[in-house]
């Protein structure tokens, strides 16, 4: 084992990237009053760190710091997915970050009191970029003390990140409840760390493979009750079920664009540490793991579905969507196969750009995309929104020929290769009920009288990431084997 | 062959579409619908002149790479099946432009995109010479008809699009699984190669069944027919055209397309059940229609029954069944899109689909009168026009596969006359009904031209039959387990 090198530090080159992004906001924040200076530089880190990811690439697979550190073609995937989702939900956050007019029909006078100062864009976009750092490192870990604490960036970023809107106390208690929810689960995933540690005598990935496989098959009951501790604290991460309870909260509570953050960019890094604990770290134990995967995948498409059924605000319907979404992405490493982790890799990589344009949908509406009823006859009035919306939430219902349709196959594919048909029956049942779902704000955007007036225009960022978004959607959807080269499993 | 005759036909639509969103006039929107849809039938007209009649391989093949990784390339061709789908297809989406003219008035742009990215799916669908793209437009299908119904159909518009949907896509979400199933068993999804492979019995029966759930929603067969009458009833006279005169057709041409060569052993195991659900379909389905008192839902049941001929004809697995099966699918296209279409055009000038509100149209409406009389002699079977002989071939293959079985079938016919007679006479014959007085219900030209070319085709089907069989005979024969 070597010792850190300083020219380890080249590795990291896309977060030392948005590190230093963050920091000079932070620096500067009293300078920076105006939103699109703070979004575009975050845009400028965001596209830099991805194109950065994908320059390390070039020289071939590399471990660095003492083998804690590592960039292959698996992290850089997910960095690269990491920072689109960052570059995007910035541009989302262009209009949400705009002062709100007055409610042209109370007219209510601004209480000095009680009218706070909006959060200055400086923090919460440092807050975005060093969240979206601590992602990028829980994907290049391969040491289970470097993944607790770039999660634990991430985490930490995120609950203030659903906090931020300070004069919304919806917004206050979702942070709360997701910060109490969080620390437990991160509690879970340490203790999970240090029993594996406590028995195998090593963190770093290939050091437990190791001692798995000099062991021989034959499993220990600490080492047991230590995958199912990491596991369950990573289901968290990615909201699975019985770990979900916290998302719809969040959700609904935090702005829009840190709700489409939390459900597309922490999902994508979730996974990415779950994909390489599962078959790196443990992969002596797939037998095991994958029925415990098999249990939370299916278990969140249940659950997800039927509790999106009754749901009226759209951002929890969302919230249930992205829990049904990650148990659909889980079904990959059910297999315990490279073919079955490049599936989830492609089903991530295509729910992130579709739910990041649902959500965008939203925040595009204002106040009126946040609940169901506000998109009633929403396609005689803004045509062109509308059919944006009916792509994403074709997509995400999986129809073809949109991006959707190739992500569900690709897993579906997988798990019918492993033998677990009823696993795939009990999938493709559980999307006709989402078909239900989000066919609903189908049927209301298309089928229904408007009931309020037309949302206003809403700016060219939103616009930019909303056609980014239908674009991936789109040729996703038509050239499903375009992703194929890039996907490489750990 | 100076261009690619299939992807032209297949994707011109989508072009029409794209034009019609991006220019959104009114009118505009019309006349390039109009003329998209023409255009598409001119272009696909050298398949009819230059297709091998002698042959039951895959003709006017075109293939791209697409999917290298997944071994699934972009493969389209024709045989004597799916051609006179593709033919019935172009013509009807004509039709629909021109009947929807002055009966759609709202969200017209959108109106004819939705038709227009309909033909492309049910072209498409025809074409596809592999599994994959089969389901791609299959899906793609369900998209434009559900906003069909949804957005300019009737009163109860939105629960019909949405029972619509929810039926389709649980039977095809089966049929994925099934797809995926076949995939990782043999790698790839070329209908020639799948056929040429053979399966474990066991598996097969299980692809059957979820096969069987998508075909079965679409056809509809007997326990799972129940969003037809909802859906054909709320959706605009366009919308009823594309789902009697195609989409009904999809579940039956997929049978033949999927099931008859990949499983043929599942075919034989489920064969007794598939005939007597059909039996079941003919008969329950010519009853129900008797004691239907809307116009428009009276037809829907109607296809029920007429169906029903359809699927026992294929799985009576002799040649002169099949082959009536699929003559039986055309008929069926042009007449019932007939009836939809006659239905249409009173309703816009009446606005009641109430069978009592009718009443001696005869005397109002001389030329309406005959066309519709034509029609439903079509309908019925009568000898001379395109229905007898669909039929007549159908009954012969249930003769020759169970007696009970061609039993049932007559009754069917004999009930089929009733029906349509009978509410012949209830629309068309006697006193003029009070409120229809001072109506102007005869045709105006655009919509005699609409009628003519079916009127045309079910006249010339029923004297010249083989105009139609010639094209199937060589397709049927190498269909496997089909008997002479």
């Amino acid at each position: 084992m070597n010792g850190p090198n300083v020219k380890d530090l080249a590795l990291l080159l896309p977060e030392l990237i948005l590190v230093c992004t963050a920091l000079a906001l932070i620096l500067a924040a009293r300078r920076i009053q105006k939103t699109p200076w703070a979004a575009a530089l975050t845009v400028l880190a965001a596209v830099a760190a991805a194109l950065a990811s994908a320059w390390l690439l070039s020289g071939g697979s590399k471990t660095g710091f003492g083998g804690m550190i590592t960039v292959d073609a698996y992290s850089q995937f997910f960095k690269v997915l990491i920072a689109s989702a960052l570059a995007l939900v910035t541009l989302l956050s262009v209009t949400a970050d705009r002062p709100s007019r007055p409610d042209p029909r109370t007219h209510r006078p601004k209480d000095p009191q009680t009218h706070r100062p909006k959060p200055r864009p400086a923090e919460y976009h440092a807050l975005l970029l060093l969240a979206s750092t601590g992602m990028m490192f829980a994907a290049s870990a391969v040491d289970l003390l470097i993944l607790y604490l770039g999660l634990e960036l991430a985490t930490l970023c995120s609950y203030i990140l659903v906090g931020i809107t300070v004069e919304k106390p919806t917004s206050n208690e979702a942070a709360i409840k997701y910060f109490l929810l969080g620390s437990f689960a991160s509690a879970l995933l340490l203790y999970g760390i240090a029993l594996a540690y406590g028995a195998t005598g090593a963190t770093d990935y290939a050091a437990i493979a190791s001692a798995f496989s000099s062991r021989g098959p034959g499993s220990h009951r600490i080492l047991l009750a230590a995958i199912g501790l990491l596991a369950a604290g990573l289901a968290f991460k990615i909201a699975a079920f019985p770990f979900h309870a916290w998302a719809p909260d969040a959700y609904q509570g935090a702005s829009t664009p840190v709700a489409a953050f939390l459900a597309t960019a922490s999902k994508a890094a979730g996974l990415a540490a779950l994909g390489r604990v599962c078959l790196v770290a443990f992969a002596a134990e797939a037998r095991v793991l994958s029925s415990v995967l098999a249990g939370l995948a299916g278990l969140s498409i249940i659950v997800g579905s039927i509790m999106a059924l009754s749901q009226t605000d759209m951002k929890r319907l969302l919230a249930y969507s992205s829990i049904a979404h990650a148990g659909y992405a889980l079904l990959g490493f059910v297999s315990g196969t490279p073919e079955g982790a490049e599936a989830t890799m492609t089903y991530v990589f295509l729910y992130v750009f579709m739910t990041l344009g649902a959500f965008g949908v939203v925040i595009a509406l204002g106040q009126r995309g946040e609940s169901l009823n506000g998109y009633q006859g929403l396609a005689a009035q803004r045509p062109g929104t509308a059919a944006l919306m009916l792509l994403f939430l074709l997509s995400l219902t999986g129809i073809p020929p949109t991006a959707g349709f190739t992500a569900k196959f690709v897993v579906i594919l997988s798990i019918v290769r492993a033998g677990h048909l009823a696993l795939a029956v009990l999938a493709v049942v559980c999307s006709v009920v989402w078909a239900f779902v989000y066919l609903r704000v189908a049927v209301l955007m298309y089928m229904k009288e408007p009931q309020e007036p037309a949302p206003s225009y809403f700016s060219v960022a939103v616009y930019t990431a909303l056609a980014v978004a239908a674009l991936v959607t789109i040729i996703g959807g038509i050239f499903p084997g375009s992703l194929a080269t890039w996907v490489v499993s750990p | 062959m100076a261009y690619p005759i299939l992807t032209t036909t297949t994707f011109l639509p989508l072009v029409g579409a794209v034009a019609i969103l991006l220019f959104r006039g009114e009118r505009l929107a019309r006349w390039i619908a109009l003329g998209t849809s023409l255009a598409t039938f001119a272009v696909s007209a050298p398949l009819y002149c230059h297709f091998d009649k002698t042959s039951s391989a895959l003709q006017f093949v075109e293939t791209a790479n697409w999917i290298p990784t997944w071994n699934i390339a972009y493969e389209v061709g024709v045989d004597g099946i799916s051609l006179p789908f593709i033919f019935l297809a172009a013509m009807l989406t004509v039709l629909c432009v021109s009947v929807s003219w002055t009966a759609v008035r709202t969200r017209v742009p959108e109106f004819y995109a939705a038709l227009l990215v309909a033909e492309t799916a049910m072209i498409g669908l025809f074409a596809a010479a592999n599994l994959f793209l089969f389901f791609i437009f299959w899906e793609l299908m369900v998209v434009p008809v559900f906003l069909l119904i949804g957005v300019w159909g009737g009163p109860a518009r939105v629960h019909a699009a949405v029972k619509f949907l929810l039926f389709t896509l649980s039977g095809s979400v089966l049929m994925l699984v099934a797809m995926i199933a076949l995939y990782s068993e043999f790698g790839t999804l070329n209908f020639r190669e799948l056929a040429a492979s053979t399966l474990q019995p066991t598996l097969q029966a299980w692809l059957f069944v979820a096969f069987l759930a998508a075909f079965a929603v679409k056809v509809p067969m007997f326990p799972v027919h129940t969003w037809l009458p909802d859906a054909h009833t709320e959706a605009p006279t366009a919308g009823s055209v594309i789902l009697a005169g195609i989409l009904l057709k999809m579940g039956a041409y997929g049978f033949l397309r999927v099931s008859l060569p990949i499983l043929p052993d599942a075919v034989q195991l489920f064969r007794t059940p598939m005939l007597a659900l059909s039996a079941v379909a003919i008969v329950y389905g010519a009853y129900v229609t008797l004691a239907q008192t809307d116009i428009k839902r009276l037809i829907a049941f109607s296809s029920v029954s007429h169906m029903g001929f359809v699927t026992l004809g294929i799985f009576t697995l002799n040649r002169s069944g099949v082959e009536g099966a699929v003559l039986q699918m055309i008929n069926h296209g042009i007449i019932s899109a007939a009836l939809f279409l006659c239905v249409g055009m009173i309703y816009e000038r009446t606005h009641t689909r109430e069978i009592k509100d009718y009443g001696g149209v005869a005397k109002l409406a001389p030329a309406y009168s005959t066309f519709l009389a034509l029609f439903c002699l079509a309908a019925a079977g009568f000898p001379g026009l395109n229905s007898f002989v669909g039929e007549f071939l159908i009954v012969g293959g249930a003769f020759k596969t169970q007696v009970w079985l061609g039993g049932m079938a007559i009754w069917g016919v004999a009930l089929g006359t009733t029906y349509l007679i009978w509410f012949y006479y209830r629309v068309v014959m006697g006193e003029v009904n009070p409120g229809l007085e001072g109506l102007k219900l005869e045709l105006n030209a655009r919509e005699i031209a609409t009628l003519a070319p079916l009127a045309f085709l079910a006249v010339c089907l029923g004297l010249y039959p083989d105009c139609v069989l010639s094209y199937l005979r060589e397709t049927v024969g190498a269909l496997p387990g089909v008997t002479p």
